[in-house]
């Protein structure tokens, strides 16, 4: 790794002041678990590292309003995982991040740094579109709303300016709504996934009155699978129309081939495991979930 | 420190690891964290192209960073070392490439800097200009290719097998085994029932978390090695032989490692330290990444065909073996690996009639070399596959078929070599005990499938090889045990003081082993094939002795009964007070009579055998073919354990590295270059993957050669996993994988094809 110069500011407004859009080698650094791993293998090397860890504590709080849970893009990932509120509230958050990276990376990697990195084979991208989160963007006087999929536009690309950082994601809570990623990995247990699978349903009575379906991993960004939506819209969830709206994902889904799966094989998980996703969320039952 | 002379036994017993307290606090040194005054870092630069003529390295770039001491290649290594090729089999392994390259990630050029990042980043900046050469990577076609990968064979002249070799040209075939026993080609005119099998396997690397790494101190009279290295002897002798010095100007001192599986034998990096130090007169360390273990060393990928005619009892009466070994470009120990294994690729069965061919071949991907377990792993995916799929066509238990034709004590072996002491019959019925192969198996419903399956192998000892050892008591009765096993993980300081601790009636705590330094510590051929418990213990055990010996003798001399008098006290009436030493001196050297070329027949091909077996439950999701082993276990036949524990740690760890071989681990190679070096994209086992249920059992056995009956253990815990999984797998769903990886995809592919509904590439 090639020396470089690191600056921790205490404040977020000094960390945006500290960017430099024109310059390439300035990034911002979050738990710096992925960033390490790209400036060792030589794949970046920055002059110029702005630290996050030392700004205002409040970019590290969780929140929880009436209708909507936030939180601080400073948050690790394991403070995340034993939040209380996102275990009642949103427990498919919760489960997932027990099977992210390890309780090394987690306990050092933060939500923000894990999003502006848009590694398609993250876990928490299509799990928190599927979510319908909204990322808050702050930028030298100025602020904004994206989406998960307005945030990341490509393979390891976003839509965030060079002087631009994320402060906090906003999940908006929603009644009856069960909700279940899958990590689908195909050789070791620990390997990056073949495909992601996160899946939000809301409830109306016994049919589903809202579906969004995600695929990651397999496509070069967070892809709602809108086909299997449409099929699950109105229907009673069981295996049937589980294996409807699965078949309607693996006609509409692109996956790439790579180490851990041809095209064809990938498609056909996405089969069998859209299915299975739809299955465990339809059981999901959050704590205390709000009434509308 | 004691004087205590009855301890109890120290051979059976488990101390703790010698060395676990210094590993788990982070204070065991290891040569990464060595650093010496004044010393360069060096870089390597690489070759982009798996086979071609250089026409000319560019160094100007690198040399221009401020920062960079100098930047060598292979011409001025031969400024230094006019033929500076290395290799335990062949002559063959430049230090640095001349003339061409013959695999993309070849060292090409160093870089050495004060500062290693400056050496990283000057290193990127060379270029080379090439003649592409046709290229070949398939070990079948490197047969008949006309892609030559060496012009001409440089045998290296200590094995004297492979002296027919030297000088041919226009070949890749880097050793040819034969072995005819019986007339298989008549036997197999009059077969019942013929069965012909292919299987592959794929590359693999042996992946120590410690990766290579060397460091050479030129001294006024000495160069120094501090090197992480399985074979110190071996690595003098070899740097010795390049430099054209006495071998006692070379010094070799290895601490522990971080691993090695058979990747840190031979020469690695130290030929490159020691032709940089003793150019730029400095002290000089290369430490490779991870990524680079990539482009050093790998396990062969292999081709083997078998055939077997089958009477109508299920008694094999003939079998054909043939054996196409992928080297990659240098031969490193492939052509011994060629020819061990040979001896043994009709597995663990009383055939009468036997014909093997097994080839190494050269090709133009990185070297392949021994991985735990020399061959052999390879061989019994092949014939324990095979023996199921016997077993299933003709309806026969594959535990009953294997019982029939098994290899019974005092019986010849393909090579003519009797079985004594391999208790393969003992190992077999325990490995049926434990895994209930008589009781009804709960087969699973719905997407998931429950199946069993079972292997077992062997394995002949590398041999001649030899082992020297010093015991040396102070004073006050505390020995120093002074051998050149190399302690890599598997605990062989811990039971070699155990086996010098029960010759001297000391308890193995009170014993220190020094670690090899060629200065101090005697010779010995190398930590490899399992070979230090057997060939290392014997040669402890006979220096034990021989302290021992001289202890009485100067007892008896001083008029005090040997056996009851404190050694403290032997001194003290010896020397007036506490000063002097006793040494003892023992080596070990086993007899061998070379196979003959035509037949490959002999009457003692090892000193011992090496027995491994696994049984496996699986479940198997029929919507995705991915596999689970849900038990696994190991048996083996170890002789008397010195350390039970340890042994248990031997077996399970053999297993889980064969498990990630079976299921998933693979190099990829695209047009020769490999795709996938790294560990996000080269995946091993992790704690999540190890079966919930892990059995090992090391069976009551006794080696008649062995110290204390005991015998080695480290590789016998991989010999059967992978046809154990796959014979599971047609156990549970019915269809059969002849290739590694068993990956899910395969699984799947496989099911689809079953049921006439292939699907699509």
């Amino acid at each position: 790794m090639t020396p470089f110069e690191l600056i921790e500011p205490r404040t977020l407004d000094e960390a945006l002041r500290l960017l430099d859009p024109a310059d390439p080698g300035v990034r911002p650094a979050g738990g710096c678990t992925a960033l390490m791993l790209m400036m060792k293998a030589g794949m970046l090397v920055p002059t110029r590292l702005v630290s996050l860890r030392r700004i205002e504590p409040r970019y590290r709080d969780i929140v929880a309003s009436d209708d909507a849970i936030t939180i601080g893009a400073n948050a690790s990932l394991a403070s995340i995982e034993h939040s209380a509120r996102v275990r009642d509230e949103l427990p498919a958050l919760a489960r997932t991040l027990r099977t992210l990276a390890n309780v090394r990376v987690r306990n050092v990697a933060t939500l923000g740094g894990n999003l502006a990195h848009a590694d398609p084979h993250m876990d928490l991208p299509p799990l928190l579109a599927a979510l319908d989160a909204s990322v808050q963007v702050q930028g030298r006087g100025s602020s904004r709303y994206a989406s998960i999929e307005q945030l990341i536009s490509g393979y390891y690309e976003t839509t965030l300016a060079g002087d631009e950082l994320i402060v906090a994601v906003r999940i908006p809570k929603r009644a009856a709504r069960g909700c279940a990623y899958r990590k689908v990995t195909t050789r070791s247990a620990d390997d990056w996934p073949a495909l992601g699978i996160a899946v939000a349903l809301e409830r109306e009575g016994e049919r589903v009155r809202a579906a969004r379906v995600v695929l990651g991993a397999a496509v070069d960004r967070p892809t709602r699978l809108l086909a299997a939506e449409a099929a699950l819209q109105g229907t009673r969830l069981d295996e049937t129309s589980a294996r409807r709206a699965a078949d309607a994902a693996a006609d509409e889904a692109r996956p790439s081939e790579d180490a851990r799966g041809s095209a064809a094989y990938k498609r056909e998980l996405i089969r069998v495991h859209v299915r299975r996703t739809l299955l465990e969320a339809w059981c999901d039952e959050p704590v205390g979930a709000v009434r509308q | 420190m004691t004087s205590e002379r009855t301890p109890g036994p120290q051979v059976g017993r488990s101390p703790p690891r010698r060395e676990a307290r210094a590993k788990l606090s982070g204070r065991a040194p290891y040569v990464h964290d060595l650093v010496l005054p004044g010393m360069l870092h060096g870089k390597l630069a690489r070759s982009t192209r798996p086979h071609a003529r250089i026409r000319r390295i560019d160094t100007a770039a690198a040399r221009a960073i401020e920062g960079v001491h100098a930047v060598l290649t292979g011409d001025d290594i031969r400024q230094l070392i006019p033929q500076p090729y290395h290799g335990p089999a062949f002559h063959d392994q430049p230090i640095l490439a001349l003339d061409k390259v013959r695999y993309a990630g070849e060292p090409l050029a160093l870089v050495l800097a004060s500062d290693p990042h400056v050496a990283q980043t000057a290193a990127r900046l060379i270029e080379a200009e090439y003649e592409e050469l046709p290229a070949v990577y398939d070990e079948v076609e490197a047969m008949r290719s006309s892609a030559i990968v060496h012009d001409v064979l440089k045998p290296a002249g200590t094995f004297p097998d492979l002296k027919h070799l030297a000088g041919k040209r226009d070949t890749n075939v880097a050793l040819d085994f034969h072995l005819r026993r019986g007339n298989a080609a008549r036997a197999f005119e009059h077969a019942e029932h013929v069965f012909e099998h292919t299987f592959k396997t794929q590359q693999v690397l042996h992946l120590p978390l410690e990766p290579f790494v060397s460091v050479a101190d030129p001294g006024e009279r000495q160069l120094t090695l501090h090197t992480a290295s399985q074979s110190p002897s071996f690595v003098r002798i070899e740097i010795a032989r390049l430099l054209g010095w006495p071998e006692n100007r070379v010094r070799v001192q290895v601490p522990f490692l971080g691993g090695g599986f058979g990747a840190k034998v031979y020469v690695k990096l130290e030929a490159l330290v020691a032709a940089a130090a003793l150019i730029v007169r400095r002290p000089v360390k290369v430490a490779l990444t991870m990524e680079e273990q990539f482009y050093t060393l790998t396990k062969h990928a292999a081709t083997l065909r078998i055939k077997s005619a089958v009477d109508a009892e299920g008694r094999i009466s003939a079998r054909e073996c043939e054996v196409w070994w992928n080297g990659g470009a240098y031969a490193d120990i492939g052509p011994r690996i060629t020819q061990k294994s040979g001896f043994t690729a009709p597995g663990p069965y009383d055939i009468e009639h036997v014909s093997i061919d097994s080839y190494a071949l050269y090709t133009n991907l990185p070297p392949a070399g021994a991985l735990r377990g020399f061959g052999i792993p390879q061989l019994v995916w092949a014939y324990e596959s095979h023996a199921d799929m016997i077993a299933r066509a003709l309806s026969i238990d594959p535990l009953a078929f294997r019982r029939k034709n098994l290899l019974r004590e005092g019986r010849a072996q393909a090579t003519g070599t009797l079985m004594r002491d391999a208790a393969l019959d003992t190992v077999l019925e325990r490995l049926a005990q434990r895994m209930r192969w008589d009781e009804p198996f709960e087969r699973g419903s719905g997407s998931v499938r429950r199946g069993r399956g079972i292997g077992i192998g062997f394995k002949a000892s590398i041999s001649p090889t030899t082992s020297v050892a010093i015991v040396s008591v102070s004073a006050d009765g505390s020995c120093h045990l002074l051998c050149s096993t190399v302690d890599m993980g598997q605990g062989s300081d811990t039971a070699m003081a155990q086996i010098a601790a029960e010759v001297l009636g000391i308890a193995a705590e009170d014993i220190t082993v020094v670690h090899p330094d060629t200065d101090v510590t005697p010779f010995d051929m190398a930590t490899l094939g399992s070979r230090s418990t057997y060939h290392m213990g014997n040669a402890v055990k006979r220096a034990a002795e021989d302290a021992r010996d001289r202890l009485f003798a100067l007892a008896a001399e001083l008029g005090l009964a040997p056996e009851t008098t404190p050694i403290p006290e032997i001194f003290r009436r010896k020397y007036g007070m506490q000063a002097g030493n006793v040494v003892g001196q023992g080596s070990f050297v086993p007899s061998y009579i070379p196979t003959d070329h035509a037949s490959g027949q002999s009457s003692d091909v090892t000193p011992f055998w090496m027995v491994g077996a696994t049984g496996v439950e699986i479940e198997v999701d029929t919507e995705t073919g991915q596999v689970k082993v849900t038990r696994l276990v190991n048996l083996a036949d170890a002789g008397r354990t010195v350390n039970p524990a340890i042994v248990d740690t031997q077996l399970s760890g053999a297993a889980i590295m064969q498990l990630g071989f079976t299921l998933f681990e693979q190099i990829e190679f695209r047009s020769g270059q490999v795709a996938n070096a790294s560990l996000a994209d080269y995946k091993i086992p992790g704690m999540h993957d190890l079966p919930p249920l892990i059995e090992n059992e090391a069976v009551t056995a006794h080696e008649h050669g062995g110290p204390f009956g005991a015998k080695g253990v480290g590789e016998s815990g991989t010999f059967a996993v992978s046809p154990a999984i796959a014979n599971a797998i047609e156990d549970a769903v019915g269809v059969r994988v002849t290739a590694l990886p068993i990956t899910a995809e395969a699984v799947y592919r496989a099911l689809r094809a079953s049921r006439g509904e292939p699907l699509a590439q």
